[in-house]
């Protein structure tokens, strides 16, 4: 599914990313923990295509594309999604509208037709379930006014509805207290299956509670540090990040 | 063909100016005459005048003789922004009843050309009541050359069941055509109606529309009235919209300007009686090398009355944008509340926007807010959209809308809210289809 070969990238002349090596297979669930400053956030938007960053060497092959030469929006449409940190407020686009424009670029880039009104409805509705949110966040601006834990449910219906190959989730257990990491979790984990990958970036070990991943990878200093099923998660939690500092 | 200062000079000369042979608008002539030989057209040294330079205008030799108006039925239904409506159709400069629709009017609406002679003498207590002579700007020109207009009266108590639309229409076929009007809409006691002032150019011909609306709202009466303004990119557009406004009455406004070359629109209310309130909205969006130009004036002149004010602006390419809006809170105006904002979207470096709010408060126990903001699309959110597959033009134009939706939200009559929401996509970055 995914391949990163030796990614270097740097912002503002400053290399973040130096030399990370993953595989990620169809199916996998994998979660990339590390100490502030590792490198996280730049790799998942360098993944999800944010301008400001430059790549210095290597690559990334997604279902064997170079990734990287593709615009962010075509990304989107070939499956991948970016569950973001900080979901952005965008008063004056309703959720729905912005639901269905993303939909219709998916479908349109794998050659169908719009859904019409009453479809998109019926399945909108199925996957708000998925998330526990109510029928009126539809209505309602991006994310207007939205508490820290629905805006992240509604990162998670997004992604429920366009179905990513290959999902990114950032940090997306912060700011969520116990009973919204929990329906986030479980939305997430109703999404796993043999055909989709996640990769699961955070700063804590609690969230694997909750989506418990097939492979854990400690980022620091921009590179893979080291890889480990989810004890190596459990032992993070324990010794906390410093070993890593000085192990790099 | 003259220029403007020529026209003026003598007015009586110009036949088809509409009055020629009324006595107390001759007189008003003989005024306005003095008043603009004395005054010209206003220069960049008058502080309303600073940012807007009408020297292309002065240069350009204009004729009021349409030749014919050859405007068909077909293309006023193409044109028109509401399909369901009572439609007053001014073609190349003059009310054509063929291509009106004022049949069937309801109990208590009257609507009729300033050309007719019911019109002009029902127009005249207010005619110029609002407007002064002496302003600098086109109040005496547009009083020395008007040639048509409308009169529209709603009786006490009517409520109008379908909105109003005054659908003034420039084929372009005479080139160079300046076309001055004048408007008065008189409302009596609680009664309601919607009123659309539509200007549209069809062809890129160079024009000049030089208009004055004055509206008097008695007790209670509500009138909301908007304002689309689609002119041909070569257009010159000059409009004042002004009200007087009595005891619990509401104005609500809304100047869209999405045409023109040059467009200057001044509103103006005067708050005289308690409990009455003025919402004073407009959207401009303009690129290329547009000049808009909006002037709002709100007078809260006796206690307990209310204004809300929302401009917002989107600009691109060379577009060059003015907001000067004034708010005055007089002495005995006590709990006035007011509110005045003014927002501006830059998509591009090259464009330029003047923002002035201003609030005068000389009474003591007020309400009131005021500020202005200029801003880019925020990359932020430019970026969440096409990370969910939208293309780099489709969100742009999307956030483009999001930024100018709450103008269009705050009208209250849904049919003309879609209407002018479907023209108002049109000018969004590149026309992308948003919704």
């Amino acid at each position: 599914m995914l391949e990163i070969k030796n990614l270097h990238a740097s912002v503002d002349g400053k290399e973040i990313l130096k030399g990370i090596n993953l595989t990620i297979n169809a199916g996998e669930v994998h979660a990339i923990m590390g100490p502030n400053g590792a490198g996280k956030s730049t790799l998942s938007n360098v993944l999800a295509g944010r301008d400001g960053y430059e790549i210095t060497q290597g690559e990334v092959l997604y279902k064997n594309e170079d990734l990287l030469a593709l615009a962010a929006e075509e990304r989107a449409q070939r499956g991948v999604f970016l569950a973001f940190q900080y979901p952005v407020e965008i008063p004056g686009v309703s959720n729905i509208y912005l639901l269905k424009a993303a939909l219709n670029a998916v479908r349109k880039y794998q050659g169908l037709d719009d859904l019409d009104a009453i479809d998109f409805l019926t399945l909108v509705r199925s996957k708000l379930e998925l998330v526990k949110m109510d029928e009126q966040f539809l209505h309602r601006g991006v994310n207007e006014g939205f508490s820290g834990g629905e805006k992240k449910r509604n990162e998670i219906l997004q992604m429920a509805l366009l179905e990513p190959s290959l999902a990114i989730l950032d940090e997306t257990d912060s700011g969520l207290d116990i009973d919204a990491l929990r329906t986030v979790s479980d939305g997430v984990n109703a999404l796993r299956s043999a055909d989709r990958s996640i990769v699961m970036i955070t700063h804590y070990q609690r969230l694997l509670d909750y989506i418990v991943p097939d492979f854990v990878h400690v980022l620091s200093n921009g590179q893979i540090v080291k890889s480990g099923d989810k004890e190596l998660a459990k032992e993070l939690e324990k010794t906390g990040y410093s070993w890593v500092n000085e192990e790099a | 063909m003259k220029q403007l200062t020529e026209l003026a000079t003598p007015f009586a000369s110009v036949d088809t100016t509409l009055g020629n042979d009324v006595q107390w608008l001759k007189a008003q002539r003989l005024k306005a005459l003095a008043v603009f030989n004395k005054q010209g057209l206003p220069s960049k040294k008058e502080e309303d005048w600073k940012y807007t330079s009408l020297w292309e205008l002065s240069q350009q030799e204009f004729t009021h003789q349409a030749s014919e108006s050859t405007i068909t039925a077909e293309q006023v239904e193409q044109a028109a922004l509401l399909g369901d409506s009572y439609r007053l159709v001014i073609a190349d400069g003059i009310f054509s009843a063929e291509l009106s629709n004022l049949t069937n009017l309801p109990e208590g609406l009257f609507i009729c050309p300033l050309s007719s002679e019911q019109g002009l003498a029902k127009a005249q207590p207010h005619l110029g009541q609002q407007v002064e002579l002496a302003k600098a700007g086109f109040n005496a020109l547009n009083m020395l050359l008007m040639n048509d207009g409308y009169m529209i009266a709603v009786k006490a108590e009517a409520q109008i069941d379908k909105p109003i639309e005054v659908l003034v229409i420039n084929s372009g076929a005479t080139q160079h055509l300046a076309t001055h009007l004048r408007n008065v809409v008189v409302m009596e006691e609680n009664c309601k109606a919607t009123l659309i002032e539509h200007y549209v150019g069809l062809s890129d011909a160079v024009s000049l529309t030089n208009v004055i609306t004055e509206v008097v709202l008695s007790s209670d009466a509500e009138l909301n009235h908007y304002k689309l303004q689609q002119e041909s990119p070569n257009a010159f557009h000059i409009a004042t919209l002004s009200a007087n406004q009595g005891r619990g009455s509401q104005w609500n406004t809304s100047s869209i300007a999405l045409g023109a070359k040059l467009a200057r629109t001044d509103v103006q209310s005067k708050l005289v009686g308690q409990e009455s309130h003025t919402t004073m909205d407009g959207l401009y969006i303009v690129t290329g090398e547009q000049h808009v130009d909006h002037h709002t004036r709100i007078d809260h002149t006796v206690p307990n009355t209310t204004s809300e004010e929302l401009y917002k602006g989107v600009l691109d390419e060379q577009s060059h944008a003015v907001f000067n809006g004034k708010v005055i809170v007089h002495k005995d105006a006590q709990k006035t509340d007011a509110n005045q904002q003014n927002h501006n979207l830059l998509l591009s470096r090259g464009c330029e926007i003047d923002t002035k709010p201003e609030m005068e408060i000389y009474a003591d126990d007020v309400k009131s807010a005021h500020g202005s903001t200029v801003g880019q699309i925020n990359e932020d959110n430019l970026f969440f959209l096409r990370a969910r597959g939208l293309d780099e033009v489709t969100a742009r134009s999307l956030l483009t809308y999001a930024f100018a939706v709450d103008v269009l939200e705050r009208i209250s009559s849904a049919t003309i809210r879609e209407a002018l929401s479907a023209q108002v996509e049109k000018h969004l970055p590149k026309g992308g289809k948003v919704l």
